[in-house]
């Protein structure tokens, strides 16, 4: 197999990643436009699909329930279309998916240009994780008609890929013998898939806490100082809960993830866990987690606790990024920068 | 006030208990004997706030093992540890901080962490399978105070609507519990079996792991090419036997290394990085069995009778001839040189001869596979052999090896050596070096690659393996599955019909969306029972109340 990087396919994914980026930018531009210009509250169908406490706030006071029309049946509430409203929106939202296409075709024919899996650097594995956050994105903004959470995954995006292209970026090669194996593509793309869900999860977690401490502002007879924001997000609740499914949908591929490595890590060195840094800090990971959905169980510790658990544990996860491939040497140090 | 108060025997209530996977608060007023605080420790120790902070505890004291250099990962970088932090290096030691994953401290975390487990799980085990076939708890008196809830009026009587509400659920395999006045239904237990699985499947994990380090053990060799090794202790470099392993344990394979070949990249800006490495071996699971082939590659291992070979690290063997003073050759063979840099394989080794007369010799080499001349310093500039040279600095005297020490290969003690005035000059494949005063020579005669192998059998592997696919399998199911409860009340109606009560929960840490199903659960039923909106008083209720699911986290399961 005599492996010859086609150095002009590589340019082109550079172009295309490029490109990518410059949409996502626009996207997120036009996400806060949205933001600035919408004047009416965030419509009511979000809560449709993941309903606020408005029950137990009824419940709790022994007052009626909130009025419904009078329907045929006890029906859904209507379910208002999939589909971003508003031109903003819509720009925003097609810029997106117009970005996540450069970004798939950079993946791509990356992948093509060395003949094999793109994902066997520091630079790849960034650019990959930051596609499948964007994946997430779209299929989070289409599924729950979340569309607010746009902008706010969009910012860590752009500032993760534009380190990629300045600081990381590796010209195209190809593997070391150790890292050549079919493992890889099973090992590294559960790892991928997990981190791209774990960053979603991470920005829904922060908003949760902005929209949380607004909330107990309020309750406390404060000023909202945050009020124009929040008039386009919903309730803390409805944040807590779509970061609790990222996470809930995150953790077993992660898991997945951590069990591939340990078969790759027995066929390569001959032991399926040695405490190298990288397995090390995937097992933190793995472990603050797993703390985070028992904190989520545990009288006391819901809410604000169990959002900064997770919030630990998304470190975790970027310090192994990062961290493990730049400062510690152990047999999982492929970055490919020095 | 008392509206708070009904509320919290509505959630009291069993109906609202969902407790199986809650924290058991500890009953206040138990009088503590010795037995109480037995108890009391237990519980304490198995409870879910004890797990959490010990999951975090296990976190934490992972972190200076990936810091810190371990002695059981990389023992040079400890060493090396040692020589730059003399006064802080044995005190780490002394908190096993070098060789954190053996740590007594470490252990007893994770013990604690799985004796929680285990008391968490096993009880909750039983419990799980006394009550598979249990049936659903009894309706809660004031449906509408559920999480959701929704009302009709029909025209059927409340016995024929609480049949028609029970066919209904018992066709969406709901669990049925029928009284005069109430059919109670639950679906999703399979959510829990879904989280035993998951523990109790890292219970055994834990088991395989400590499996393997009893009966298992991990070897190394180094192997150069024409050489040939059994698996027996005198013969392997390095062996790490598990607590319960003895000599005769050992699986009796022996390994031949016929050739190892190596592929670089040769152009481009990954120029010297390895491609392949390729080991031909040939192997006899025992001495009567036949000779067998294999390719052994990274990620290709070999495995003999359970026992897996693996190639880990490779290098050349410099093949040397030393003449000593009096004529006689005294050492003709390969010495393994260890590659100090990967970009150009520019290795080091040592030649000893004690042998020698009339004094031992010693020599320590540079290999360097192609060789070039750099500003004037020599150097390699390519992995492979292109066009190898070697470089002696020569030493006579003793070399120490008789005072019952163990030496390094690699290394020489020139404690009583002195160095031979002689500039070391690099040696072609064939050419010799003289060395002055009659002390012999010594001569380059080519070079052998060496490989060297990590040799491991850990029986539980396998179990290991198993293991976490049930963890996994459990954790999807457990995170699938909602488990969920339906009531449906019907009474007899001030004006002759009658006022049918719909209300439903389900832990809200499962996905969630079970308004959706509620919505549509309500919607059907009243479809099939001809339903229409109640009368004024209850207006409100006709809406779905979408609201909490969560139950009250201080719950218990009663009965
Ligand atoms: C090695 C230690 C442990 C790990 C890694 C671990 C991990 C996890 C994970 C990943 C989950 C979510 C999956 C699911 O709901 O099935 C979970 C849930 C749960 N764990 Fe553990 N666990 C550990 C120990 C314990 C212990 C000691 C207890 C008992 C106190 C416990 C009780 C529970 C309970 C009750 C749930 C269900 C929470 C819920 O309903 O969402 N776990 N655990």
């Amino acid at each position: 197999m005599p492996d010859i990087i086609n150095g002009g396919l590589a340019d082109a994914s550079n172009a295309a990643l490029l490109t990518a980026v410059l949409l996502y930018a626009m996207g997120m531009f036009a996400y806060a436009c949205d933001f600035a210009f919408r004047k009416e509250r965030l419509a009511a169908p979000q809560t449709a699909q993941v309903p606020e406490l408005v029950g137990a706030a009824a419940g709790g006071t022994g007052g009626p329930a909130p009025a419904a029309p009078q329907g045929p049946a006890p029906a859904v509430p209507a379910p208002a279309s999939r589909w971003p409203s508003g031109f903003w929106l819509r720009t925003a939202f097609g810029l997106t998916c117009a970005g996540l296409l450069a970004h798939l075709i950079a993946i791509v024919i990356r992948g093509v240009a060395e003949h094999r899996v793109p994902w066997g650097n520091m630079y790849e594995f960034i650019m990959a994780i930051a596609c499948m956050a964007v994946v997430v994105l779209v299929a989070v903004s289409v599924r729950f008609r979340a569309y607010y959470i746009g902008l706010f995954v969009l910012i860590p995006v752009v500032f993760a890929l534009a380190l990629d292209v300045t600081v990381v970026y590796t010209p195209a090669g190809s593997l070391v013998p150790a890292l050549n194996s079919y493992w890889i593509a099973i090992h590294v793309t559960a790892m991928i898939v997990a981190s791209g869900l774990f960053v979603v999860g991470a920005v829904t977690t922060v908003m949760y806490l902005v929209a949380d401490r607004n909330e107990r502002r309020l309750a406390a007879g404060l000023p909202s100082r945050t009020a124009g924001l929040m008039m386009h997000l919903p309730g803390s609740t409805v944040l807590d809960r779509l970061a609790y499914r990222t996470i809930l949908f995150a953790f077993p591929v992660w898991t997945f993830g951590i069990m591939a490595g340990a078969i790759w890590a027995d066929h390569a060195w001959g032991r399926y866990w040695g405490w190298d840094p990288k397995e090390t800090w995937s097992f933190i990971t793995w472990v603050v987690y797993a703390g985070f959905l028992h904190a989520r169980a545990t009288a006391g510790w819901r809410g604000r606790r169990a959002a900064f658990i997770q919030l630990v544990g998304f470190g975790c996860l970027m310090f192994n990024l990062v961290g493990i491939n730049l400062w510690v040497t152990g047999l999982h140090s492929y970055a490919g920068i020095s | 006030m008392s509206e708070v108060k009904a509320r919290d025997e509505a959630v009291r209530d069993e109906a609202v208990q969902d407790a199986v996977m809650q924290d058991a608060p500890f009953p206040a007023t138990v009088r503590r004997g010795r037995g109480g605080w037995l108890r009391w420790g237990w519980r304490q120790l198995t409870s879910m706030r004890t797990a959490l902070i010990l999951l975090f505890l296990l976190a934490i004291a992972s972190v200076p093992g990936s810091v810190l250099p371990q002695e059981g990962i990389d023992p040079s970088a400890v060493t090396q540890y040692y020589d730059a932090h003399p006064a802080l290096a044995p005190l780490l030691d002394r908190l096993s901080l070098f060789s954190v994953f053996a740590a007594p401290w470490f252990a007893a975390i994770y013990l604690l962490l799985f004796l929680s487990l285990a008391g968490c799980v096993l009880p909750r085990t039983f419990r799980q399978i006394g009550s598979a076939r249990q049936r659903p708890p009894r309706a809660p008196r004031r449906l509408s105070r559920l999480p959701l809830s929704a009302s009709f009026v029909t025209a059927l009587s409340p016995a024929q609507a609480l049949e028609s509400a029970g066919r209904m659920l018992g066709r969406r395999r709901f669990r049925l519990r029928a009284e005069d006045s109430w059919v109670s239904a639950e679906k999703g237990y399979l959510r829990e079996v879904g989280n035993l699985l998951f523990h109790i499947a890292l219970l055994a994990l834990l088991i395989s792991v400590g499996l393997g380090g009893l009966f298992g053990y991990k070897a190394n060799r180094l192997l150069i090419a024409g050489q040939s090794f059994s698996d027996t202790p005198v013969s392997l470099d390095v062996l790490h036997p598990g607590r319960l392993v003895s000599a005769s344990d050992l699986a009796p394979f022996s390994v031949t290394l016929n050739r190892f070949s190596a592929r670089y990249v040769t152009s481009g800006p990954q120029t010297s990085e390895p491609e392949t490495y390729n080991a031909q071996l040939s192997y006899t699971s025992s001495a009567t069995a036949p000779v067998r082939h294999y390719d052994l590659r990274v990620n290709h291992p070999l495995t003999v009778d359970g026992v897996s070979v693996y190639l880990i690290n490779h290098g050349y063997a410099p093949q040397f001839r030393v003449t000593d003073g009096h004529g006689k050759v005294r050492f003709n063979g390969p010495v393994p040189f260890i590659a100090v840099e990967q970009s150009g394989m520019t290795s080091e080794g040592v030649v000893k001869v004690p042998d020698a007369l009339p004094t031992q010799l010693g020599f320590a080499g540079v290999f360097l596979p192609s060789a070039v001349d750099v500003g004037g310093r020599l150097g390699s500039d390519f992995p492979a052999p292109q066009n190898p040279r070697v470089s002696l600095v020569s030493y006579a005297g003793n070399l120490g090896m008789n005072n019952g020490v163990s030496q390094s290969v690699y290394q020489l003690d020139l404690s009583r050596m002195h160095k031979l005035n002689i500039a070391p000059r690099p040696l072609a494949v064939g050419q010799s070096m003289t060395l002055p005063d009659g002390a012999g020579t010594i001569t380059f005669t080519g070079y052998r690659q060496w490989i060297s192998l990590a040799i491991t059998y850990d029986p539980g592997q396998l179990p290991a393996l198993c293991s976490g696919i049930a963890a996994l399998a459990g954790l999807i199911l457990s995170f699938m599955v909602r488990r969920r409860r339906m009531f449906v009340r019907a009474a007899p109606g001030p004006d002759g019909a009658t006022l049918v009560e719909v209300g439903g929960l389900a832990r809200s840490d499962a996905a969630g969306g079970f308004e959706v199903e509620f919505a549509e659960l309500a919607a059907e039923l009243r479809t099939a029972q001809d339903g229409s909106p109640p009368p004024a008083p209850a207006v409100a209720a006709d809406a779905v109340r979408a609201g909490a699911e969560d139950t009250s986290s201080s719950t218990r399961e009663g009965e």
